[in-house]
């Protein structure tokens, strides 16, 4: 006899959540799915031809894809070593440096661009210092430009990216750096062939958290960059709210699901083969 | 003129800041040598360990290895091989990558890389489990190949501490034995750091004994075993019976009188009249009867502790001290707890330590 329940209880645990992602989360998204696929006429891809003919779209979904990568880079760089220095800290320091990290997420996103609008701003603190070290001759504006938004949305999802690897890094031996050290190894190569790869699990999940995180994220290019500059999501919002397009934004939020389910399946496919290598 | 010794550890010292965890350490190795740092725990034998291998620094004091000062060195420029008490094995690597890992940190060419590694899982008898994950591997065979792994780089000295905590006690005495031999074959130097007396008396060729951040004796296991140079010696390595008493009659041949609760006992050393002292015997020099030697006493026989190859007699005692017979004959006929027993042991076996007044 074929058995249809899972042999292991505990997974009804998860029923609730499953019910609930249900309801809120698969339904409209069936309904959206369902929208960009079926024209006046019946079942129809014309949608997405027309979508993926505009060259325009293409820049949308190019300015979405880079800008997502240049985050999760600026994160992973700023975020890597702060969870190495988070799992190895004791007693207050780390209770404070893991409040510095959770803290700013219970400040809305709404403030947080409104203060980068001063600090990014031609007077504002990054270009004076930027001027003050000699870096840029003259101070320029970074407001309402790429880098701008790149460094203001990594200050937001920042925490996503630090929690993952620290949670990983803090259940790694601190042996066996000694360990590689005692063997003739020197720092960096410890790094390389030990903290690195032992901490690729937690490194992927912080990149597709944050990847995910920045293809979709709405409030920070519209406050940061405005509407000349579009993603995928901003074009979503744009069809939806403003041009009454509800076509065109189904199909917008469809390609950008489709992009976000891919990094998301295949992180976690590739930690799981990097876990059991390990 | 004594050669200089191969480790050299001059005055090491270590706070953390509740008082002295090693208070200022003197201990120096021949090479080849095989020493154990033997002690309770917190007596800062892993401390001593860590400093020589430049995983802890010290306060103030020196080592040198070979002629050369290492104090200043970090860990990976010392040559100082460790194997972790939990083995400390990388769980991304193979058994083969594992044994590796150090030839390739030094950047040795893949040939001897490869020779190498070949040679240690041969000699660690698990030449099969090559390409096996560590983390499959049982604690006896994750422990060889941490022995492997840091003997790979032929590092001058071998630090171990606790490496048989971790296993079971059968498992343990062949394990002792194998590593032993396989540390002789290879002259290693060697540093081991236990609690464990037995295993320090079997594996060693000179014993620390470490007690509270000192080094109260540093001696052959049977010179440590036979005449322990301070009460924590004798307490701490081998069973023992310790009888307090006053010494009450001293001549200069060297032999006092010790009144004692169980009665007037002889023995050796220079002590002025009055003074406290601490008796010491090791069990088995104790006969039963009168006729083993010149100190006879008579205790109540407490209790009779079968152990297979030996028995001990346990005696009441008039403080916590123990009084005990250790023996691996018959007992006498007509044994009951509760009666006294007449016992005896030769002046030359009872060895006397000052007692702090108490």
């Amino acid at each position: 006899m074929i058995r249809l329940l899972p042999r292991d209880r505990m997974i009804w645990l998860a029923a609730p959540a499953l019910v609930y992602l249900a309801f809120f989360y698969a339904m409209p998204l069936v309904y959206l799915l369902g929208r960009s696929v079926i024209g006046p006429n019946g079942p129809t891809l014309s949608l997405f031809a027309n979508f993926f003919a505009d060259d325009y779209n293409w820049r949308v979904i190019g300015n979405t894809l880079r800008i997502a990568l240049l985050v999760t880079l600026v994160s992973l760089v700023i975020g890597y070593p702060v969870a190495l220095a988070l799992a190895r800290a004791r007693g207050l320091a780390q209770v404070m440096l893991l409040t510095a990290i959770i803290l700013p997420l219970s400040v809305g996103v709404v403030v947080k661009a409104f203060a980068w609008q001063i600090v990014l701003r031609r007077d504002g603190a990054i270009a004076q210092l930027l001027v003050a070290t000699g870096i840029w001759d003259e101070p320029q504006r970074l407001l309402f430009t790429e880098p701008g938004l790149v460094i203001g949305a990594a200050n937001v999802f920042l925490p996503f990216m630090i929690l993952p690897i620290y949670s990983v890094v803090k259940l790694i031996d601190p042996r066996l750096s000694e360990a590689g050290a005692t063997l003739g190894a020197s720092p960096f190569y410890r790094f390389r062939k030990i903290i690195l790869p032992l901490t690729m699990p937690g490194l992927i999940s912080g990149m597709a958290f944050v990847f995910s995180l920045s293809v979709s994220m709405f409030v920070i290019p519209s406050l940061l960059m405005g509407d000349r500059f579009q993603t995928l999501a901003t074009l979503t919002g744009r069809s939806f709210l403003l041009m009454r397009n509800e076509a065109l934004g189904s199909a917008t939020a469809v390609v950008l699901l489709v992009l976000a389910v891919s990094i998301v399946v295949g992180s976690t496919i590739l930690s799981r083969r990097i876990g059991r290598a390990a | 003129m004594n050669p200089a010794p191969f480790l050299d550890i001059r005055k090491a010292s270590k706070d953390f800041g509740a008082g002295p965890v090693l208070d200022g350490v003197d201990l120096a190795v021949t090479r080849g040598e095989f020493i154990s740092l033997l002690g309770p725990s917190g007596c800062g034998k892993t401390t001593l360990l860590r400093i020589i291998a430049g995983l802890a620094s010290a306060d103030g004091g020196s080592v040198t290895l070979d002629g050369q000062d290492i104090s200043r060195l970090p860990p990976h420029r010392r040559d100082v091989g460790v194997v972790f008490q939990n083995y400390a094995l990388f769980p991304h690597l193979t058994v083969a990558e594992n044994i590796a890992f150090g030839l390739r940190a030094k950047g040795a060419p893949a040939a001897e890389i490869s020779a190498t590694v070949e040679r240690f899982l041969a000699l660690i008898h698990m030449t099969a489990f090559a390409d096996r994950s560590v983390k499959a591997l049982s604690g006896g065979q994750q422990q060889r190949v941490a022995v492997a792994r840091a003997l790979a780089t032929k590092p001058k000295l071998l630090l171990l501490d606790e490496p048989f905590s971790a296993l079971d006690r059968k498992l343990r005495e062949t394990m002792q034995i194998d590593l032993r031999r396989l540390l002789r074959e290879l002259g290693t130097t060697s540093i081991f750091v236990t609690h464990d007396q037995d295993e320090a008396l079997i594996m060693s060729d000179r014993i620390a004994v470490m007690n509270r951040g000192r080094i109260e004796q540093l001696d052959t296991p049977e010179a440590i075993y036979a005449r322990p140079a301070t009460p924590f010696a004798l307490e701490f390595v081998g069973l023992s019976t310790r009888i307090a008493g006053t010494v009450t009659e001293y001549d200069p041949a060297g032999t006092i009188m010790v009144e004692t609760p169980l009665g007037r006992l002889r023995s050796r050393g220079r002590f002025e009249v009055g003074s406290p002292v601490l008796l010491g015997i090791r069990p088995e020099r104790i006969r039963f009867g009168p006729a083993g030697g010149e100190n006879v006493v008579a205790p109540v026989l407490a209790d009779i502790v079968f152990q297979g190859a030996r028995i001990q007699a346990h005696f009441a005692s008039p403080d916590d001290r123990p009084v005990m017979i250790e023996t691996s004959g018959a007992l006498p006929a007509g044994l009951a707890a509760g009666s006294p027993v007449t016992i005896s042991f030769a002046v030359e076996d009872t060895i006397a330590y000052p007692l702090a007044a108490a």
